[in-house]
């Protein structure tokens, strides 16, 4: 990982979260959930920021933050798209979504569009194989998808703005 | 209370402490198992999986690193499952290892010298040294360095850039400034009792003579010649290569006590029965003295010479007549001698014959510009068809006119006669150079090849006789150039050596790991021409055979050196992962693949190279575990897993204290340290420990040369690494102390 | 008239995203949020999203695909008794099938209880055990587990009891027992399915586990993907906290525990029980090497024990009946139940519980339906990543832990993905070779490099780019990487692979030979055509193709450029006079 911003982040935002858990020994992890719910992602400021109160070198904060696949390091866009790579999802067709979604949007795996309304990132099982192949959009689930209807769901949401 | 273990490790009983892992177990009882990842400094981690073991009634192989021996265990550190594991680990590491063990010129050179090496040493001035590096290679460094057709330049990276450095030169640069001052001597073992014959002087018979000798042996050559040199004294003419430096070389070998005898003709003098009953190895190495011929009508006659019977007569002094118009046949580096010797000679019109054209010679460039400069007429696609004559002697030849077909087999487009199309050239003489051929005789009852020449092992030189060897020009292909020989002499040394100890082992050649490259590769680095060895000009040389190049002056040599760009591994001497690697006969080609992303960071003082980076670990642990620094971090995860600074800073940038641990546990280059020296160059070196007394703690720290000069002061001790100074400092001090001793 | 007492909509997260909250949000506009009521995941995906209506009479209707407009012909017989109206919607005899066929000891409360309310959980005999188990010593419980033969169902099949002892024995102030609810195996849900509609059941298992041990904290370990998961444990334990089952001295049997949950952050390897470990430090999920095992120095370097959900979710049971009772059902090579998530190209998917022992053919035949298609069973692959594909010779496998690990698979954690013919066997093992390089932590080089070289040769074959010899060499790195690789994760990754290679050599050997794939799946080696016989110039085709790539004029049969073709397969999908050929 690389700098990737110069941006500030009102780091005032993770006061609450660092007064909560920076005393509380492995609790890094957490800090850094909550600090991705907060920004939206990992800004370079706010990772140093962490390792300066948590008193935990920034080398390793940024082992452990690049060692989950939760954690992003660039903003993602307005709608979230995991789809789903299960193996269910894969046995049903996913990789033909994923094609659908490229047709649609113009985007891969760990993409975002450039009007960044829309990110996609492959996730490891939902759980929800019975109804695969699904997607998930911002914590609602998608399943029994097919191509047309995932373009249908993506044309919704950009109706939607 | 201490509770003793006992357990059984390669078959041999042991008994160890309650704790003790299988590692420090084996260790203790001198049983080395491998591993890459594992130190005292830190703990355990079970990255690299070649400590496994396995122990008897056990599912699982076991990481010895870690696992505690325990009572009754039955353990194999060398079985089957166990190699193979290992070995498919560091096939596995060196499939993902993107670098170079050995720079590409080392390894074009037929005789692996450490071109790298030497050209770095002469970079920092350190002359003797590079001699000493050379010799480990080649004995005749001087003469090798005028003539050689050097296959090291044409690998050579930097012409990446724009040409490549003057390797071959800046051989003969430090080789000249050995043999004019304090020559240095390689050791010799002691007498070993064993004797061994070579049949042949030249290059090859004289190496192996060198290499033999420093391994104790007594040895002797037979020469047929009156003077020892073989294709180099006799073939090679006087203006590239003068007599005195081949005679100052081989009297060094003389000094070394081997045995040099002259004017004998086997069969005439002694017979080859006889050599080999009088000595307990021998090895033949006669060259191939023996000009071919082309088979065309009149090529018997009178003023029709062999290529190299003519450069030989010419170096005996016996003045062949040529006449004012000479045609040479053959597009080679003797067609080159030839051509250029006969200029010498008088001759008026020169003419070079050559059914192809000039892109496809496979003479030296510089030989085909220079016969040029000297007024040879080149007629290119042309094949002589009849040499023509009167009263036995020739007078001219009928040329078929030639035009480039499709291209072969090799690839080289081959000559195709354009019909009816000839060419008539008056010639007082021809000089035919289109080959030459061993001449066995009273060399009897050895295989041959289908081409006539002895047939004999690349790895070990075993001929089909016992205790008889064969290398050079004498053996399978034939006539090559003279480091060839030179190459096979080292490896044929090896294996007579073993032969004559009763082991049954030869040379093998080593895996080297090995980088691909582009222009790309190299964003620092700016154009700088080579330096060019002054010479005389056309007119200066072309009346006789004075040496046309000067040489190099130290400024000259030193600014060529330093254009090198140091591709082989600065850590190779060090490098864990490459001895490992070779010792479980590895083939990683199996594996080719993906590698790891280029991410090359250097910094003043600790360059970073995750190429190389095994993932160890090692650097990361020790940062944090042992120095409580942490300025480097595992980055990433899987496959493409870095160790890195934060944010991929320069560690200068991070709270990185320089005590270079990361650098010492690292086993491979990936972490290396900048020496003391201008030119960064990778030799052995030599290391001693001293105290250091600049502040109150008199820590230990270890100090290492390259040849006259301090490369390196390495914190020895715990206490060393936290030095009050700081590193840079330490070293500043240090080094003004010890130059102020000195 | 029938009164109804309770209308439960279920509320899993297939049940959600098959549209349940929009249903249960109908249904309170009807006017019935007096007796509606949510609930968990009964397992039944494939008919979500379902609402069970209870009667006063004991009876129980279950209306299946429920959707928002049914809502106005619930209310319908709800209010008036009106059954025609919800005819169409009941649970056929054969769907019904599905459960009825199933023993469910794990499963006991799912999709019964409303998984937000304790009180439910406790009317149905919950928080008994552990009351039950503070009156037994740790001895006499870890006793009753040994009794049982329950062994860890997270897939390595370990016995519960064993670990427990290990645990019990190490002597420290400081122990931690650990669930390991990081369900990785992309193609699982039992976990999931149990905290999100059970939450409790695997809270009181947790604290018999700490009881036995001599822990007073316990941690869940819980998968970021799981959200739904999370809230519903977290109100189960604010709820057990408050009703005194958690916290200090437990039913004032002088027994504490406290519990929390940690969520991972995504990393398949943090299933393995020592970098689960790291993770809960706030580590790279990184294994440790083994010994030390957890029972010695697992979590702050403190004896520590770690089961999985299924596991603990099975404790209350045992205690209450009683070890014996458990090891009733099964074989002598396991005991009790196994939970399985059935998915894939089966019929009726969902979760299935059954004894141990039946065979494969019970739960993919009698209770799965068999194939969705009309295409032929052709394997089931157990375990995910860690696991193996069985082909359907084997069919009649009994399923307990060792029978399934002589086929070369494993029972592992629950994952159970039927596939038919269509269904391309190389590709399924890039598929969990793809899955295993990218969740590789990357510590040792067998897994990190191993696997991302057997990755890379299955994807050449499947390119049709296979050497001859490919098979081989695979094979060769399957048993190195057996050896030598540091954990779980890269130790079992070469099962696909085994297995795969063992039951459809052949399939191999068409991809490399013939640069054929025989089930018409691999991109590279299909190509689409129109059967000019079949195909009456419909055109839909010619409309569904993304790229344009079919031509031709209406009621004439259409053909299709290969060069533009992107084999998305689009066209056979929707031609409905099977005109497409895919070779």
């Amino acid at each position: 990982m690389s700098c990737c911003c110069e941006n500030k982040s009102d780091l005032t935002l993770l006061a609450d979260v660092l007064n909560e858990y920076k005393s509380v020994k492995g609790s890094l992890i957490t800090i850094l959930q909550h600090a991705q719910e907060i920004y939206g992602y990992l800004p370079e400021d706010v990772l140093r920021h962490i390792a300066e109160q948590t008193d935990i070198p920034v080398a390793k904060v940024l082992g452990v933050a690049t060692f989950y696949t939760q954690f992003r390091f660039k903003p993602v866009g307005k709608y979230l798209i995991m789809l789903c790579q299960g193996t269910a999802c894969h046995v049903n067709g996913s990789e033909r979504i994923a094609a659908a979604i490229k047709e649609e949007l113009g985007i891969e795996d760990g993409q975002t569009t450039d009007d960044g309304l829309f990110s996609i990132k492959h996730v490891a099982c939902l759980g929800c194989c019975s109804l695969s192949p699904v997607m998930m959009i911002n914590g609602d689930t998608y399943g029994n998808l097919t191509p047309d209807k995932a373009k249908q769901i993506l044309r919704e949401l950009k109706n939607e703005e | 209370m201490s509770e003793n273990i006992n357990l059984k490790i390669d078959g041999k009983d042991i008994s160890v402490k309650k704790g003790t892992t299988i590692l420090e177990a084996a260790r203790a009882n001198g049983i080395d198992i491998p591993t890459l990842c594992h130190s005292e400094y830190v703990k355990a981690y079970g990255a690299c999986g070649l400590c496994l073991v396995e122990g008897e009634n056990m599912p699982k192989l076991m990481r010895a690193c870690s696992t505690v021996a325990g009572d009754g265990m039955v353990i194999s550190t060398m079985s089957p499952r166990v190699v193979r594991a290992r070995k498919v680990a560091l096939e596995l590491i060196m499939s993902d290892h993107d670098g170079d063990c050995k720079a590409p010129c080392t390894l074009a050179c037929p005789a692996n010298t450490d071109c790298q090496g030497y050209v770095g040493l002469i970079a920092n001035g350190e002359y003797k040294k590079a001699t000493e590096v050379i010799k480990e290679a080649l004995p005749l460094p001087a003469s090798i360095g005028r003539i050689c057709p050097h296959p090291c330049e044409k690998a050579c990276r930097r012409q990446i850039i724009e040409e490549p450095i003057s390797i071959a030169q800046l051989k003969f640069f430090a080789a000249d400034k050995d043999l004019a001052g304090d020559t240095y001597i390689p050791e010799i073992a002691a007498d070993t009792g064993k004797t061994v014959a070579i049949i042949g002087g030249g290059p090859g018979g004289l190496s192996a003579a060198y290499f033999l000798r420093r391994k104790g042996h007594s040895v002797k050559i037979y020469d047929k010649m009156p003077k020892m040199g073989g294709m180099l004294r006799y073939g090679i003419p006087q203006y590239r290569l003068p007599k005195n430096v081949l005679d100052k070389e081989i009297a060094l070998i003389e000094n070394m006590g081997v045995e040099l005898i002259n004017n004998v003709k086997i069969v005439e003098n002694i017979s080859f029965e006889q050599i080999k009953k009088e000595n307990d190895a021998v090895i033949v190495a006669v060259g191939a003295w023996k000009s071919l011929k082309m088979r065309v009508q009149g090529e018997e006659q009178e003023g029709v010479f062999g290529g190299i019977d003519f450069l030989r007569s010419v170096i005996l002094g016996e003045k062949p007549d040529i006449g004012d118009r000479v045609a040479v046949c053959g597009g080679g580096n003797t067609a080159m001698d030839a051509c250029r010797t006969a200029v010498r000679l008088g001759a008026k019109q020169v003419y070079v014959i050559y059914r192809r054209t000039r892109n496809e010679m496979p003479a030296e460039d510089i030989e085909i510009k220079e016969a040029e400069e000297e007024g040879v007429i080149y007629k290119f696609l042309t094949n002589p068809v009849e040499f023509t004559g009167e009263n036995g002697r020739v007078n001219g030849v009928k040329l078929q006119i030639m035009e480039l077909g499709e291209p072969d087999a090799s690839g080289r487009r081959s000559p195709v006669p354009v019909e009816g199309k000839f060419e008539s050239i008056e010639l007082d003489s021809v000089i035919m150079a289109i080959g030459q051929g061993s001449d066995l005789a009273g060399i009897e009852g050895l295989d041959l090849t289908k081409k006539g020449t002895i047939s004999a092992d690349e790895n070990s030189f075993v001929t089909s006789q016992e205790g008889v060897f064969a290398i050079g020009d004498t053996i399978n292909r034939g006539a090559g150039i003279a480091i060839s020989a030179i190459g096979h002499a080292k490896k044929a040394a090896i294996a007579v050596d073993a032969y004559l100890n009763g082991v049954d082992i030869c040379y093998k050649e080593p895996y080297f790991s090995e980088r691909e490259v582009t222009r790309e590769s190299f964003p620092d680095v700016s154009e700088i021409s080579r330096v060019k060895m002054s010479q005389l000009s056309p007119e200066e040389r072309k009346h006789n055979f004075d040496e046309v190049v000067h040489g190099y002056t130290e400024e000259e040599a030193q600014r060529e050196a330093h254009r090198c760009l140091g591709c082989g591994c600065h850590d190779y001497y060090e490098c864990k992962l490459i001895k490992l690697a070779n010792s479980y006969d590895i083939d990683p080609s199996r594996f080719a693949g993906e590698k790891k992303t280029n991410y090359v960071n250097k910094y003043e003082f600790i360059e970073r190279d995750v190429n190389k980076c095994i993932l160890c670990g090692l650097c990361v642990r020790a940062c944090s575990e042992v120095m409580g620094i942490t300025a480097i971090g595992l980055v990433g995860r899987g496959f493409t897993t870095v160790v890195s600074p934060a944010f991929a800073l320069p560690l200068d940038k991070t709270n990185c204290n320089a005590c270079g641990l990361c650098v010492q546990l690292c086993p491979t280059g990936a972490l290396q340290e900048r020496s003391l020296l201008a030119k960064q160059v990778p030799v052995k070196e030599k290391a001693e420990k001293i105290t250091c007394n600049e502040c109150d703690k008199h820590c230990t720290v270890a100090v290492s040369y390259v040849g006259s000069k301090l490369a390196r002061v390495i914190p020895a001790d715990m206490q060393s690494l936290n030095c009050v100074f700081g590193r840079k400092e330490l070293i500043e001090k240090l080094s003004k102390r010890l130059s102020d001793a000195k | 008239m029938v009164k109804y007492m309770k209308i439960a909509v279920g509320q899993g997260s297939c049940g959600i995203a098959a549209g349940a909250g929009k249903v249960y949000k109908a249904l309170s506009e009807q006017g019935l949020g007096s007796v509606l009521a949510k609930t968990g995941c009964i397992g039944m995906c494939f008919l979500e999203p379902i609402v069970d209506i209870y009667g006063d009479d004991g009876q129980l209707k279950r209306l299946v695909k429920v959707s928002e407009a049914d809502a106005e012909k619930i209310a319908r017989f709800v209010k008036e008794g009106d059954e025609e109206a919800i005819r169409s919607l009941e649970i056929s005899c054969e769907d019904s099938e599905f459960l009825t066929k199933q023993t469910r000891i794990a499963l006991r409360n799912c999709g019964i209880i409303d998984p937000e309310n304790i009180d439910e959980y406790v009317a149905r005999g919950g928080y008994s055990a552990i009351e039950k188990a503070l009156d037994m010593t740790p001895e006499q419980v870890i006793e009753t587990i040994k009794v049982s033969g329950l062994a860890g169902r997270g897939g390595a099949g370990f016995p519960t009891w064993f670990k427990w002892n290990a645990a019990r024995q190490s002597v420290s102030d400081t122990k931690y027992i650990i669930c390991n609810a990081d369900e990785g195996d992309p193609g699982a849900f039992m976990d999931r399915a149990v905290i999100e509609s059970d939450p409790h059941n695997l809270i009181e298992g947790m604290l018999i586990g700490a009881y036995a041990i001599g822990a007073k904290e316990a941690v869940v370990y819980v998968r970021a993907e799981y959200p739904l998961a999370i809230e519903r444990l977290t109100k189960a334990i604010a709820q057990a906290k408050e009703k005194g089952y958690l916290g200090q001295n437990i039913l004032g049997k002088g027994f504490s525990c406290e519990m929390r949950i940690k969520a991972g952050a995504g990393a398949f390897v943090c299933g393995e029980e020592t970098a689960l470990i790291e993770s809960l430090e706030g580590q790279r999920g990184m294994p440790r090497l083994k010994p030390p095992f957890p029972a010695q120095s697992g979590y702050w370097n403190e004896p520590s024990n770690i089961n999985n959900v299924e596991t603990f979710a099975n404790v209350a049971w045992i205690i209450t009946n009683g070890g014996e009772a458990f090891a009733e059902m099964g074989t002598e090579n396991g005991k009790g139940t196994k939970v399985f998530a059935l998915t894939g190209k089966v019929k009726r998917g969902g979760l299935v519980e059954i004894p141990m022992g039946k065979t494969l053919r019970d739960v993919i035949f009698d209770i799965g339906g068999g194939m969705r298609s009309d295409k032929a069973f052709k394997a089931v692959q157990l375990g995910g990543p860690s696991g193996g594909c069985i082909p359907a010779a084997l069919i009649d496998t009994v399923i307990d832990y060792k029978s399934l690990s002589a086929t070369g698979a494993i029972m592992g954690s629950g994952g159970m993905v039927v596939m038919d013919e269509s269904t391309c066997m190389v590709g399924m093992a890039r598929f969990f070779l793809d899955f295993t390089t990218k969740e590789s932590c990357g510590k040792c080089v067998h897994c990190r490099i191993g696997t991302k070289r057997m990755m890379e040769i299955l994807d050449r074959i499947c390119k049709g780019e296979g050497k001859q010899g490919d098979i081989e060499l695979l094979e060769e790195l399957c048993v190195s990487i057996k050896d030598g690789a540091l954990c779980g994760l890269g130790q079992t990754a070469p099962n696909p692979v085994l297995t795969t290679i063992k039951y459809f050599r052949n399939e191999y050997e068409a991809h490399i030979e013939e640069r054929k794939c025989p089930a018409g799946e691999c991109v590279e080696l299909i190509s689409y055509s129109i059967d000019p016989e079949k195909c009456r110039g419909c055109s839909l085709c010619a409309k569904k193709c993304p790229v344009s790539a079919i031509d031709g004029v209406i009621k004439q049969p259409h053909k299709i450029d290969t060069e533009k073709c992107i084999k998305c397969g689009n066209c056979k999908a929707v031609c409905k006079f099977s005109a497409v050929v895919c070779e």
